[in-house]
């Protein structure tokens, strides 16, 4: 387990970073099929993409991206793919290079792909397996960091590897045993395996050309459009077509626009203004990474044009309020159970902007079919809270004339851990006989308190997002008793560490159909949630705006944000 | 702007040094010629009559300023006060918070209370440490003098917003907030009043009159408290008024950067941070903490005008008040000259 923190900082990381630049695509289907009723998507034109975060590192080692990302899935192909379609069907996984979504055997612990036909690069040489291994082993580069850190903890003996440059021979545990086959020795057996083939390390990049850190400035495209330059390490990006690429080989991506034009570095309401009055080529422009405001939403609701341009996606993402069992008195259950009652769901999400913002939240995992979500509501409070039933409780933990706890949370304005929902917390608990005093702490001190077991508080406000729609990298790293890590990158808050869940949790991760292990995953979140470890506030929603000549907006819900791929300004 | 206001004390300064110290009754008549500082003495007596009240004004209204009024809000519409002017109601005198639906009238007269306590606390504290560091450079030996001279220098420029950022995140957070943005302005930006009165002093110093005191045997110490500190009360007086509202904002501006006052409480700066971003989807909750910032800074910049003019002797002859010419005028037709006197 020496790699855990970095893996569960990094999802960490990620889930934020999705959480602020995700919402991108207007109402969903809704807005598509009017879009599309408008004429059909036609190729040609520059698409601009305004981002308030440089895409840094553009290389398929160092990306960390969940299915691939938005921007880099244009220009980095992988083993799989997420599937580019609107909704819940947009949250599975299917094959990109691979011929299908990979062969599992022997416990789901060796994994086996074959390439398509046909496959080229953007000079026109062909791809090969080896290149993806390649890749995959310039992941393990220190130079080359940043990428996600599964497949050290996955790869048998890639633990201490340190990639290509300092051990030319390589993983063995990758075997190409010809140009067009790839088999992976996992140590552990991992249904999941596919859903992880879509980070770009699983990109095939060619030995010949790497020029290690310098990469990124021109990586040899195996997608749609290659990068003509990149300035200012990602700031501003600028893609043309591949013309190796073949749709007959790629039945994922549309690309419609002859150019993408990526700038970076603006301001998020800048963003939103300019979205808004879509004047000269910001008619053409989307946003991957800016979600409206709450007061942007007020005026968007009273536009009608504007609001036919608002997409709205969901990212499996849940924000909540950890306890730490090991801390009095939220060793005890009843009193964890008191603030579950006493809970107001209705001010926490007015807090976050309003129901069109978030959806209120009583399960752990996101209410999606592909996370394996079982509605379920232990400690069921209504929309509003139930300070009397909480009450009641406190007195049967032995405070009859309630208590007084401290709620540490973030102290950046508008953040899903910040002082508006904090504040929202308190109040509601008041109305329990609950004091809750506020300790706000600057954003990373915060989140150096709350992930270190030795200064983790009792009560605080997290979130959580994954790295690919599935109940696994969801429940692993916060209820898996041997993700506990002690130097500041525990994500299991409440320290658990049930035998029981544990055994659980190794056997899902062998079942290969992933509806099955879903349904798995489900029933131990709820079997989880009753012992009021967490208590689930909401699900954020994202909204973004796209200009007055975008079509086809597709929005999954892997990522909750228009799908680059699938525009047309045409 | 500690600079800038050094830079127009110090005009006054220099006429008041040589004058005779004024008495209350004379200062009170030569502001109330002042038609402005007086209508500012009047609006900042009201700001801390409200302050004051504000349990009370709250009381009355019927509200506090921590409840959520979920129902009075449009949630699906990004959580915007429901209604005319963010929400205006008989319950709700001047609307509610977006996102919360908390009282703004409850909120605005507690944030008062902050506002004004810790400009009038900073303030004080600047006058004590500024008046003693300046009092004790003023009457000190060359050593003495050139050590305060130059930590005073230091303060004055030192860039004290900054510097109060840095010093506000590192006390712990049980540290009741408001004390602590007192203590922080007022042990920060003393600089310019310690200049001031060592200004002052050394000035006085060489006064037939204060010679005369110490001739006559007193020591410094008595020196300094019978002959020089009434002549100082006039130059402290009109910087003090000066400092108030410099100190009203840099709560604002902690406020404001989210440094000031922690949550739930109410303050002018923190209610200004909160609705930046909402001057479109509800103005009215940008509207009134702007305005009462804006009232109160303007208030304490007139009043404290008038009370400059009103220790200056120069400025006072031209406004013909407490000179024999005006006494006649006012036996002549009662109150209602200044204006008219001063127009001339």
């Amino acid at each position: 387990m020496p790699h855990l923190p970095v893996r569960s900082r990094r999802i960490g990381a990620i889930a934020v970073g999705l959480a602020l630049v995700g919402g991108a695509a207007a109402c969903g289907p809704k807005s598509d099929d009017d879009k599309a009723s408008d004429g059909t998507p036609q190729k040609g034109g520059t698409l601009y993409v305004l981002n308030n975060q440089a895409l840094e590192d553009f290389d398929p080692a160092r990306l960390y991206t969940s299915g691939g990302g938005n921007v880099p899935s244009l220009v980095y192909r992988t083993l799989t793919t997420r599937n580019r379609e609107d909704g819940a069907a947009g949250a599975k996984v299917v094959p990109d290079l691979a011929t299908n979504t990979g062969e599992p055997s022997q416990n789901a612990t060796v994994w086996t792909y074959h390439l398509k036909d046909g496959l080229k690069y953007e000079d026109g040489t062909a791809i090969t397996t080896a290149d993806i291994k390649y890749d995959i082993e310039r992941s393990f580069a220190p130079e080359l960091s940043g990428g996600a850190p599964y497949l050290r903890d996955w790869l048998v003996g890639a633990a201490d590897y340190q990639g290509p440059y300092k051990d030319p021979k390589g993983l063995s545990s990758i075997e190409t045993p010809d140009a067009k086959t790839i088999v992976f020795h996992l140590n552990k057996p991992e249904g999941e395996f596919p859903l992880l083939a879509t980070q770009t390390s699983f990109a095939p990049v060619p030995k010949a050309k790497d020029t290690g850190t310098k990469y990124a400035e021109h990586p040899v495209s195996s997608g749609p459009y290659k990068v003509v330059s990149n300035q200012n390490n990602g700031e501003h990006l600028v893609l043309e077509r591949n013309p190796y690429w073949s749709a007959a080989t790629d039945d994922q991506r549309k690309a419609y626009p002859d150019t993408i034009d990526v700038t970076s570095g603006l301001d998020q309401a800048v963003i939103n203004q300019r979205l808004s009055a879509g004047v000269g080529k910001d008619a053409d422009a989307v946003t991957t990474d800016t979600n409206l405001g709450p007061s942007e939403l007020a005026q968007v609701s009273g536009d009608k044009s504007l609001a036919s341009r608002v997409g709205t996606g969901y990212f499996g993402y849940t924000d909540y309020i950890a306890f730490n069992p090991k801390v009095a008195p939220f060793d005890n259950i009843k009193v964890r159970e008191a603030i579950a009652y006493a809970v107001n769901r209705t001010t926490v999400v007015n807090a976050q902007g309003g129901s069109s913002l978030n959806k209120p939240a009583t399960t752990f995992l996101p209410d999606q079919a592909s996370f394996g979500y079982t509605p379920y509501d232990p400690f069921p409070a209504g929309a509003t809270g139930d300070p009397a039933k909480a009450k009641e409780l406190l007195a049967a933990a032995g405070y009859p004339n309630g208590l007084t706890i401290t709620l540490t949370h973030d102290t950046t304005k508008g953040d899903e851990q910040g002082p508006e929902v904090a504040t929202a917390v308190q109040e509601a608990l008041k109305l329990a006989g609950i004091t809750v005093k506020l300790d706000g702490q600057e954003h990373n001190a915060f989140s150096d308190t709350i992930r270190t077991v030795s200064t983790e508080p009792g009560f605080f406000l997290t979130g959580w997002g994954a790295d690919w729609p599935s109940g696994g990298p969801f429940l692993g790293p916060i209820f898996d008793g041997r993700q506990i890590v002690t130097d500041g990158a525990n994500f299991n808050s409440a320290q658990l560490n049930d035998p029981s869940v544990n055994a659980e949790i190794d056997a899902i991760n062998k079942i290969t159909d992933l509806q099955e292990a879903a349904k798995r995953w489900g029933a131990l979140d709820k079997k989880i949630g009753a012992q009021a470890l967490t208590v689930p506030l909401y699900h954020p929603v994202y909204k973004r705006l796209f200009g007055t000549n975008i079509r086809n907006v597709v929005i999954s819900d892997w990522t909750g944000v228009l799908d680059v791929s699938q525009v047309a300004v045409k | 702007m500690t600079v800038d206001a050094l830079t127009a004390v110090e005009a006054g300064v220099d006429a008041t040094a040589s004058a005779p110290a004024l008495g209350a009754r004379q200062l009170w008549r030569r502001l109330r010629a002042q038609r402005a500082a007086l209508a500012g003495g009047v609006v900042i007596v009201l700001l801390v009559l409200i302050a004051l009240g504000a349990p009370l004004l709250a009381g009355i209204e019927g509200q506090d300023t921590t409840s959520y009024h979920a129902d009075l809000l449009d949630s699906a519409a990004g959580a915007v006060p429901r209604g005319t002017f963010g929400g205006v109601s008989g319950e709700h005198w001047l609307g509610i918070e977006p996102t919360t639906g908390r009282d703004l009238f409850a909120r605005l007269v507690y944030g008062a209370r902050i506002s004004l306590f810790v400009a009038f606390g900073a303030t004080l504290l600047q006058v004590l440490v500024g008046g003693a560091f300046g009092l004790a450079a003023g009457l000190g030996n060359r050593f003495v003098d050139g050590l305060l001279s130059r930590t005073t220098d230091v303060f004055v420029t030192m860039p004290a917003l900054i510097f109060a950022i840095a010093l506000i995140a590192v006390v712990p957070g049980g540290f009741p907030r408001p004390v602590l943005l007192m203590l922080v302005l007022g042990l920060l930006a003393w600089g310019g009043i310690a200049k001031i009165v060592r200004a002052q002093v050394l000035a006085h110093k060489t006064l037939d009159y204060v010679a005369a005191s110490r001739l006559a045997g007193s020591g410094p110490w008595r020196t300094a408290r019978r002959e020089l500190l009434p002549a100082l009360v006039a130059p402290v007086m009109t910087y003090a008024a000066i400092l108030l509202p410099t100190n009203v904002v840099s709560e604002a501006s902690l406020s404001f950067l989210g440094i000031g006052v922690k949550p739930p409480t109410a303050s002018w700066g923190q209610m200004l941070s909160s609705a930046n971003t909402w001057y479109q989807a509800d103005p009215a909750y940008v509207l009134l903490p702007a305005l009462l910032l804006f009232v109160t800074v303007l208030a304490f910049t007139v009043f404290a005008e008038g009370v400059r003019v009103a220790l200056d002797p120069r400025a006072a002859s031209r406004l013909r008040i407490g000179t024999g010419r005006a006494r006649k005028d006012e036996a002549g037709d009662g109150s209602g000259d200044g204006e008219a006197v001063v127009e001339k």
